[in-house]
């Protein structure tokens, strides 16, 4: 018994510690510490989930978010990984780039937001225009960085070899990145989900994040909490797929650089 | 860039390396004044609908303006006193916290795993909770500023914490250090660097936060006019505020990579 405490003791304690804050929200509540009307009760939001699963609407908004996240994503890894290698290639471009890209990276993109509706319209397209430039810094940054900073050692042996430029970009160095570039995509996946929601809070018409502001506009705490509690999962489920990604990236390299 | 220099012949230096060494910063300028000039001569042209693009023209019209007749001073400092009160307080707390954390395994066994749940989420989620809590003045906005800024000053002070070199704590304690002497002279100037790059990450969070707070609910603020302008496409002052508050954004975190980069340069190189 102590045993399987010892082995799963992270997992034990954490599962304690939700459930303690679960246990005092609702005690809250119950012994009227709190009003319900501004905190709702974890036995409420459990009731609303289950009602909105059955009608399908949480399907619905997850899926709407869940796609524009997927397309700012992508366009964001296109354009981001894109240019990341041809700032590698060549330093005239990365220079180029460089004010652009970090203009993205400081600016908070979610200001723009009213000329986005502006040009693309209200929905879908303006989300993910949001998602894609909150996203496409750290792609960019850590491609960039990966190439850049690629094995001294192994572009030494390969260039001995007879490598070309050509091959040694290609062969060595691009190679080489595709760790750092899986943990831009990690850091990307919570910058873009934070476009997503945000955006959805103001421009939308589907979406958690527009349920969220939905709801909050009609003070229905316990639907609202709802969206939250399914955000907050989602940020925490892709987080921990994508850290598995990238130990699966990084486990075929040995040696002292691990 | 390491490859490229490696590929290139070593020649001696010559009056060629003087430009080179400014190299970079020219076509960086060159790269914004090209794209300037576009900008302006397609608005000029109607190549694009000036009216939804502005131009660089417009824009600098729009900020003579916004100096003149737009209460500036007043929006910018709405803003920078919910930013400043919503990240001391996170400073506050998270510093101490993160220290905590870092030191004793049995609070992070239970705090960790909803801090964490919190830190990989987006907190603006939780803005339309905070104005039903707070209402829409400022504490709404202090709060958010708060909750965006204080995960990454926690996680990081407590990595950092982590990381501290195990043999200045032993030579401490074996010196006599008490646990609150170890913490205050051994544990926080090592962890700086990282306390450091934990408050560099929470500005950028900060500030999104605090225009957010402001472009959703408030009646003064730079976020307050960028939604004003927005919501009457007034392109070009639009422009000048989101332009002014991501100067701000970055001016501090320059400052903080500065300090950043001072602190590390007394340390030995491993």
């Amino acid at each position: 018994m102590t045993r399987l405490f010892e082995r799963h003791q992270a997992l034990i304690s954490g599962c304690i510690s939700f459930a303690v804050i679960l246990l005092a929200w609702q005690l809250a509540v119950a012994l009227g510490f709190v009003q319900i009307f501004f905190t709702s009760t974890p036995i409420r939001i459990a009731v609303a989930f289950w009602s909105g699963l059955r009608s399908g609407e949480i399907a619905a908004n997850v899926g709407v978010s869940l796609y524009e996240l997927a397309c700012g994503l992508a366009l964001a890894g296109v354009a981001g990984i894109g240019l990341g290698v041809l700032a590698g290639w060549s330093r005239t471009i990365e220079h180029v780039l460089e004010p652009f890209i970090w203009f993205t990276y400081a600016c908070p993109i979610i200001a723009f937001y009213p000329l986005f509706i502006a040009w693309l319209g209200l929905g879908a397209p303006t989300i993910i225009a949001i998602a894609f430039l909150s996203a496409l810094t750290p792609l960019y940054a850590n491609t960039l960085s990966g190439i850049k900073n690629a094995d001294q050692d192994l572009l030494r042996a390969a260039r001995s070899f007879g490598a070309r430029r050509r091959d040694l970009f290609l062969k060595v160095a691009l190679p080489g990145s595709v760790p750092i570039i899986v943990a831009g995509l990690r850091l990307a996946v919570g910058r873009a989900l934070t476009g997503v929601i945000a955006g959805e809070l103001f421009g939308a018409a589907a979406g958690l994040g527009y349920s969220i502001a939905f709801y909050g506009q009609k003070l229905k705490t316990t639907e609202m909490m709802v969206s939250v509690v399914l955000v907050v999962i989602l940020g925490v489920v892709l987080t921990q797929l994508l850290s598995l990604c990238e130990a699966a990236t990084d486990s075929w390299r040995t040696g002292p650089g691990q | 860039m390491a490859i490229a220099t490696d590929l290139e012949p070593r020649r001696a230096p010559s009056l060629g390396d003087a430009l080179d060494r400014y190299y970079g910063s020219l076509v960086s300028t060159a790269a914004v004044v090209a794209f300037l000039l576009v900008w302006q001569v397609a608005a000029a042209r109607g190549w694009v609908n000036a009216r939804y693009t502005s131009s660089p023209g417009q824009v600098l019209a729009a900020a003579l303006d916004i100096a003149r007749h737009d209460d500036f001073l007043h929006h910018a400092w709405v803003s920078f006193s919910a930013f400043s009160l919503g990240f001391a307080a996170a400073f506050g707390f998270g510093l101490p916290l993160g220290l905590a954390l870092g030191t004793s395994r049995r609070l992070r066994l239970f705090i960790d795993p909803p801090m964490m749940a919190l830190y990989t989420a987006p907190r603006l989620t939780l803005l339309p909770i905070l104005i039903i809590w707070l209402g829409i003045g400022v504490a709404s906005k202090v709060a958010v500023v708060f909750l965006g800024a204080v995960f990454p000053i926690i996680v990081n002070t407590m990595a950092g914490v982590r990381e501290a070199d195990p043999h200045l704590l032993q030579v401490a304690r074996a010196f006599g250090a008490r646990r609150l002497d170890s913490m205050i002279k051994v544990l926080v100037p090592g962890a700086l660097p990282a306390i450091l790059l934990g408050v560099r990450l929470a500005i950028g969070r900060g500030v999104l936060s605090v225009v957010v707070g402001e472009m959703f609910v408030s009646e003064a603020g730079i976020g307050h006019q960028i939604m004003n302008y927005g919501e009457a496409m007034q392109v070009g002052h639009l422009m000048v505020y989101a332009f002014a508050i991501s100067l701000f954004g970055y001016a501090l975190t320059i400052l903080v990579r500065l300090i950043e980069d001072r602190v590390r340069s007394w340390r030995p190189q491993p």
